[in-house]
C-alpha cells in the first residue's frame, strides 16, 4: 500500500499578522511558518498505518519551510519526501493545489491520500472533496481512527454529539484526518539530523483543473475589541478602581 | 594436623570465595566500553590525597566524618595485627618483633583498638539513635553485619593479646590488653586455650569480612580510592558527549555505560548525602540519587532484571532531576549521577518518550529556537521600551556581545530586569550589542533533558551567528546560557570568553565606571543559582554587587556550593508539577523567611520567575520581595523611578 500525505505550511498565529499592500493577502515576509496541525495528525496516522499494516509513505509538503517539515516526516518514518512547488508568498488555496495533489497521487500510484481535515487557509476542508472528486475516489473527512481490515480501509469519523461512525471504504480513497489514533510522536533532534541526509524530491505545480470562479477582493484583520485593564496587586487600589469602574458602568450607585 | 596447613586452606578458600563472589562485577567492568580517565596522574593523586587523607568531603558532616576517620585510621593500624596473625602461622617464624612488633607497634595497636571501638560506638549511635533521614533506603542489615564483624575482630584481638599476657608475655607495651588480662585473671580462664580460641575467632571474623565485602557496600574499602582517582576532571558544566562509537544517543542497558560509570555503582557507600541535598527528593518526587545508584548497582548483579530505562529506573525518576548537581557535589566518593541520568534521558527522547508539556517545549525549540513558542522576530522586542537603541552585533563590531537568553528576552516578568541591565551597561559606557532574532536558546537544558540532536542544532546555529560577529567577550544574563556557551560549546571547537552579567557589573563597579548611590544598608539574602555557583564558581560577584549597592548580606544556611535548587533546571521548567508535595522554590522561600529579611536577591532570570511565583503561592509577596541583583543597584544620576525606590513601592513586583 502506498500512502500520500499532504503537509501544508501555514503562518504561525503567534506572529503579528499584517496585510499586503493591496489588502488581498497576508504579508508573509515577517512571519514564521509551521506545519498545519491537522496535517501533522495525518502524517502520524500514515506512519501508524505503515507500522500496523505495512505501507510506503510519501510525504508532500507545500509552502515556506517545507524542507524542514519533510525532514521531520522522514525522521518519523516517511519513505519519500517531495516539496511541491507553490506560488511564492501566496495562500495555500485548496482549489489551486488539488490538481497537483491529484497528479502526484496518480504518478506515485498512491492507494490512499491523507491530509488534515482543514487548515487556517482552508477552514471548510475543501481539499479532500476537491482531490477526491478529481481522482474519482471515495472520500471521508473528519477521521479519528484509521485501520486496515482485510485490504479494506476502516475509517472512524467523528460526528456531532459524541457519536462516532465507522465506514468501510474500498481503496483507493482520500481521507481528511481530524485526529490521528495516537498523538503525533516526538521525533528527536538526532533523528532529524540523520533524516537531513535524505534527498528531498521536488514536484512542479500542476494546473488546478477548475474553471476560475471566485477570488479574494479584500482581507480584514481581526478587529480590535478593546483591551483588558490590569488592576494591579494592591488590594486597596484594586477595590477602589473596581468600585469606580462599576459605578461608571452603572452597576453600583457609589 | 598442624595449624599452618589449616590456615593456608581456610585462607585460600576464603580468597577464592571472595573472587568468585566478585566475578560478575569483574566481568562487567572488563567488558564495559572505555572511558579516558588515565590522564593527569598527579592532579588525580592530589585530589585523592585530599579526599582520603584530609577526609575533605567526609568532614562536611562532622560526626560522620570524625567517626569514619577514626575507623579508617584504626583500620590501617590494626592491619598490622592482621599481618602478624596471618604471617606468623602461614610462614612460621614470621614476626613484626624486629621492627617493634612487641613495643611501639604493640602500643599503637592497643590504643587504636580502643579508638576503633569509639568510632564504632559513634557509628552505632548515629545510625540507631540519631537516625539521619539520609539513611532512609540504605541497607540496615549490611551496616549491622559490619558493626558486628568489627566488634568481633577488635575484641578477639584484645582478648588474644590479654590471654598471652596471662600466659606470661610482657604486657608493658600493651596497657589495654593488660587490663583485659586482669579481667581474664578475675574470670580465671586458662591462658593458652583462650588465646587459641580468640586467635581463630579473629581469623574467622577477618575472613568472613573478606568474603562478605563483594556483596556489600563495604566494597568501598577497595573501590572508593580508584573511583576518586578516576573522577571526572572536565569542567563541571560540560555534559558528557555521546561517544562516537555508540549507535544511538542514549543508554538503554547497564552494559552500555563505560567502566567508570559502572565503577561508580559499585563504589556507593549508601551514605545518603546525595539524597539529603536533592531538591527532587525533598519535593516528594520519585528520585533519590542514592537509590538511583543502588537500584542500578543491584541490577548489575542480577542478570534477570527488567529493562534499565522504564524498568530498573522509572521514567518519572529520570524526569524528576533538575540537574542541580548538588548530589555530585556532596558525594564523598565522586559518583557521577548526572551523566547517567542524562544518558538514560537521551534514550527516552530518542524513543519519543516525552511528556506532552516537554514535547511542546522541545517542538517549539526545534521550530522557533525558544521554548515559549514565540516568533524569533519578537526576541528583541524588550529593547523597544528602552530610551536608546541597542546595537545589532551582526552588523557592527562591539566590545561585549550580550547573549540575552529566552527568559530574559521573552518573559514579561523578567524583561524589566533585562532593561535594567541594559541601562547599567549603557551608564557604564559598555560598548555592547545583541544578536536580535539570530539568537537561539543556548541548549543548556535541552542537552540536559537528553535532546542531544536538538542541542547540537541550537548550539551550531548560535555558534554560526556568534562567529559572524566582531566582539571581544560574551556576557550572558542566564547562568544556563553561561554554562552552555562556556562549557558545552567546546565540543564544537568554540572557545569563547564568556562571563555572567554579575561578573561584568562587578568588574565595572571595581573600575569605578558605575556611579552608585548606595542604599541604607538594609539586610538582604541571596540565592546562588546552580549554573552560576556550583557549576561555574560564580559565588562572589553577586555578593560584591549586593555590598556595592549598599546592602548587607545575610546568607541562607544552604548557600554557595550547598545552594538549594529552585526546581527549574534540567528542563523541569518545561514539565508539570505532578507528584510534587512541596515545590523546591517554596522550600527555599521558607528558608529565606526564617532569616527575617525583606529582599530575596536573585541573579538568574528563571529564579526571578520561579521565586516570584513561589512568594505569590505562599502569600508572602508583601513580606519578601524577589529582586534581581541588577535591580538593587541605583545610580546617582538615574531618574527617580529606579531601583530600590520602585522595589519599595511594590510597583516592580509582578
Amino acid at each position: 500500500m502506498k500512502i500520500l500525505v499532504v503537509l501544508r505550511m501555514i503562518p504561525d498565529s503567534a506572529g503579528e499578522l499584517e496585510l499586503t499592500g493591496d489588502g488581498r493577502g497576508i504579508d508573509r515576509e515577517w512571519l514564521d511558518f509551521q506545519l498545519n496541525d491537522f496535517d501533522d495528525h495525518a502524517l502520524e496516522e500514515a506512519i501508524l498505518l505503515k507500522e500496523a499494516a505495512g505501507a510506503t509513505v510519501v510525504a508532500v509538503a507545500i509552502g515556506e519551510g517545507s524542507n524542514r517539515v519533510l525532514q521531520m516526516a522522514v525522521a518519523r518514518g516517511a519513505d519519500e519526501a517531495i516539496a511541491l512547488e507553490a506560488e511564492a508568498d501566496g495562500m495555500i488555496d485548496s482549489r489551486a493545489i488539488a490538481g497537483s495533489i491529484v497528479a502526484l497521487a496518480r504518478s506515485k500510484a498512491a492507494d490512499l491520500v491523507l491530509c488534515g481535515v482543514q487548515s487556517t487557509e482552508d477552514l471548510f476542508g475543501q481539499l479532500v472533496p476537491y482531490a477526491g472528486a478529481r481522482l474519482g475516489w471515495p472520500h471521508v473527512s473528519g477521521s479519528s481512527r484509521l485501520s486496515i481490515e482485510a485490504s479494506a480501509l476502516r475509517v472512524t469519523q467523528e460526528r456531532g454529539g459524541g457519536i462516532a461512525a465507522t465506514y468501510e471504504i474500498a481503496l483507493p480513497a482520500v481521507i481528511g484526518v481530524q485526529t490521528a489514533s495516537k498523538a503525533p510522536r516526538y521525533v528527536s533532534g538526532s533523528k532529524l539530523r540523520e533524516a537531513s541526509k535524505t534527498a528531498m524530491g521536488k514536484a512542479a505545480s500542476e494546473p488546478a483543473g477548475f474553471e476560475r470562479s471566485a477570488e479574494i477582493v479584500a482581507l480584514r484583520l481581526p478587529g480590535q475589541r478593546g483591551t483588558g485593564e490590569n488592576l494591579g496587586d494592591n488590594p486597596e487600589n484594586v477595590a477602589d478602581r473596581l468600585a469606580s469602574i462599576l459605578a461608571a458602568k452603572g452597576f453600583a450607585g457609589v | 594436623m598442624s595449624e599452618t596447613p589449616i590456615l593456608w586452606i581456610v585462607t585460600l578458600a576464603a580468597v577464592a570465595l571472595t573472587l568468585w563472589r566478585s566475578r560478575r562485577y569483574v566481568a562487567t567492568l572488563a567488558l564495559a566500553p572505555g572511558a579516558s580517565r588515565f590522564d593527569q596522574p598527579w592532579r588525580r593523586l592530589e585530589g585523592l590525597a585530599i579526599a582520603i587523607g584530609l577526609h575533605r568531603k567526609m568532614l562536611r558532616k562532622q560526626l560522620s566524618g570524625i567517626l569514619h576517620a577514626l575507623i579508617f585510621v584504626s583500620f590501617f593500624v590494626l592491619f598490622t595485627v592482621t599481618i602478624e596473625a596471618f604471617g606468623s602461622r602461614l610462614f612460621p617464624g614470621f614476626s613484626l618483633a624486629p621492627i617493634g612488633g612487641d613495643s611501639w607497634i604493640a602500643l599503637l595497636q592497643d590504643l587504636f583498638a580502643v579508638l576503633m571501638l569509639v568510632g564504632l560506638g559513634l557509628a552505632v549511635y548515629q545510625r540507631y539513635i540519631l537516625k539521619p533521614a539520609r539513611f532512609r533506603g540504605s541497607s540496615g542489615n549490611d551496616a549491622a553485619i559490619i558493626y558486628a564483624l568489627i566488634l568481633l575482630i577488635v575484641s578477639s584481638l584484645l582478648i588474644e593479646a590479654g590471654a598471652r599476657i596471662v600466659g606470661g608475655a610482657d604486657g608493658s607495651w600493651r596497657p589495654v590488653a593488660s587490663l583485659v588480662a586482669d579481667l581474664l585473671r578475675v574470670l580465671s580462664v586458662q591462658a593458652h586455650p583462650t588465646e587459641q580460641i580468640a586467635y581463630w575467632v579473629h581469623i574467622g571474623a577477618i575472613l568472613a569480612f573478606l568474603v562478605y565485602i563483594p556483596g556489600s557496600k563495604h566494597r568501598h574499602m577497595f573501590l572508593a580510592a580508584p573511583n576518586i582517582y578516576f573522577r571526572n576532571l572536565e569542567p563541571a558544566g560540560t555534559a558528557p558527549a555521546v561517544p562516537p562509537e555508540r549507535e544511538n544517543p542514549g543508554v538503554a542497558s547497564l552494559a552500555q555505560f563505560d567502566w567508570k560509570q559502572q565503577l561508580d555503582l559499585l563504589s556507593c557507600t549508601e551514605c545518603g548525602r546525595c539524597q539529603a541535598v536533592c531538591p527532587a527528593y525533598a519535593s516528594g518526587l520519585p528520585l533519590s540519587p542514592k537509590m538511583l545508584i543502588t537500584d542500578m548497582r543491584d541490577a548489575l548483579a542480577d542478570e534477570t532484571s527488567t529493562p534499565l530505562v522504564g524498568g530498573v529506573i522509572a521514567e518519572e525518576t529520570l524526569w524528576a532531576c533538575t540537574t542541580c548537581r548538588a548530589c555530585m557535589e556532596a558525594c564523598p566518593v565522586e559518583i557521577e549521577h548526572l551523566p547517567k541520568i542524562i544518558d538514560m534521558r537521551r534514550h527516552l527522547v530518542d524513543e519519543g518518550h516525552v511528556s506532552p508539556m516537554l514535547q511542546d517545549a522541545l517542538s517549539n525549540l526545534t521550530r522557533l529556537g525558544n521554548s515559549m513558542g514565540k516568533p524569533s522576530k519578537m526576541r528583541a522586542r524588550w529593547t523597544k521600551e528602552l530610551g536608546f537603541p541597542v546595537k545589532d552585533a551582526r552588523s557592527e563590531p562591539v566590545d561585549v556581545l550580550w547573549f540575552v537568553g529566552d527568559y530574559a528576552s521573552y518573559d514579561p516578568r523578567v524583561q524589566d530586569v533585562t532593561r535594567k541591565v541594559a541601562e547599567l551597561f549603557t551608564a557604564a559606557g559598555v560598548d555592547f550589542g545583541i544578536l536580535f532574532d539570530a539568537e537561539r536558546n543556548s541548549g543548556n537544558d535541552v542537552r540536559r533533558v537528553g535532546e542531544e540532536g536538538l542541542f547540537e542544532t541550537l548550539a551550531q546555529s548560535n555558534i554560526d551567528a556568534i562567529r559572524e560577529c566582531s566582539f571581544n567577550r560574551i556576557v550572558t544574563t542566564d547562568p544556563h546560557s553561561l554554562n552552555a556557551l562556556k562549557n558545552d560549546y567546546r565540543h564544537f571547537g568554540a572557545e569563547f570568553e564568556v562571563l555572567h552579567y554579575t561578573a561584568l557589573l562587578a568588574e565595572l563597579v571595581t573600575a569605578g565606571r558605575l556611579d552608585i548611590a548606595p542604599a541604607g544598608g538594609a539586610t538582604v539574602t541571596y540565592h546562588d543559582p546552580c549554573y552560576l555557583g556550583r557549576y561555574n564558581g560564580g559565588f562572589d560577584a553577586p555578593r560584591d554587587l549586593i555590598k556595592a549597592a549598599g546592602y548587607a548580606l545575610h546568607d541562607m544556611p544552604r548557600c554557595r556550593e550547598n545552594s538549594f535548587c529552585c526546581g527549574a533546571g534540567g528542563g523541569r521548567i518545561w514539565q508539570g508539577d505532578d507528584g510534587v508535595k512541596e515545590r523546591p522554590s517554596e522550600n527555599r522561600i521558607r528558608e529565606a523567611l526564617g532569616l527575617g529579611v525583606g529582599i530575596f536577591v536573585v541573579a538568574c532570570p528563571k529564579d526571578k520567575v520561579m521565586y516570584t511565583a513561589a512568594t505569590d503561592a505562599l502569600g508572602v509577596a508583601g513580606q519578601l520581595k524577589v529582586v534581581d541583583v541588577a535591580e538593587l543597584i541605583r545610580l546617582r544620576e538615574a531618574p527617580a523611578a529606579e531601583g530600590y525606590d520602585r522595589i519599595e513601592g511594590g510597583a516592580i513586583n509582578g
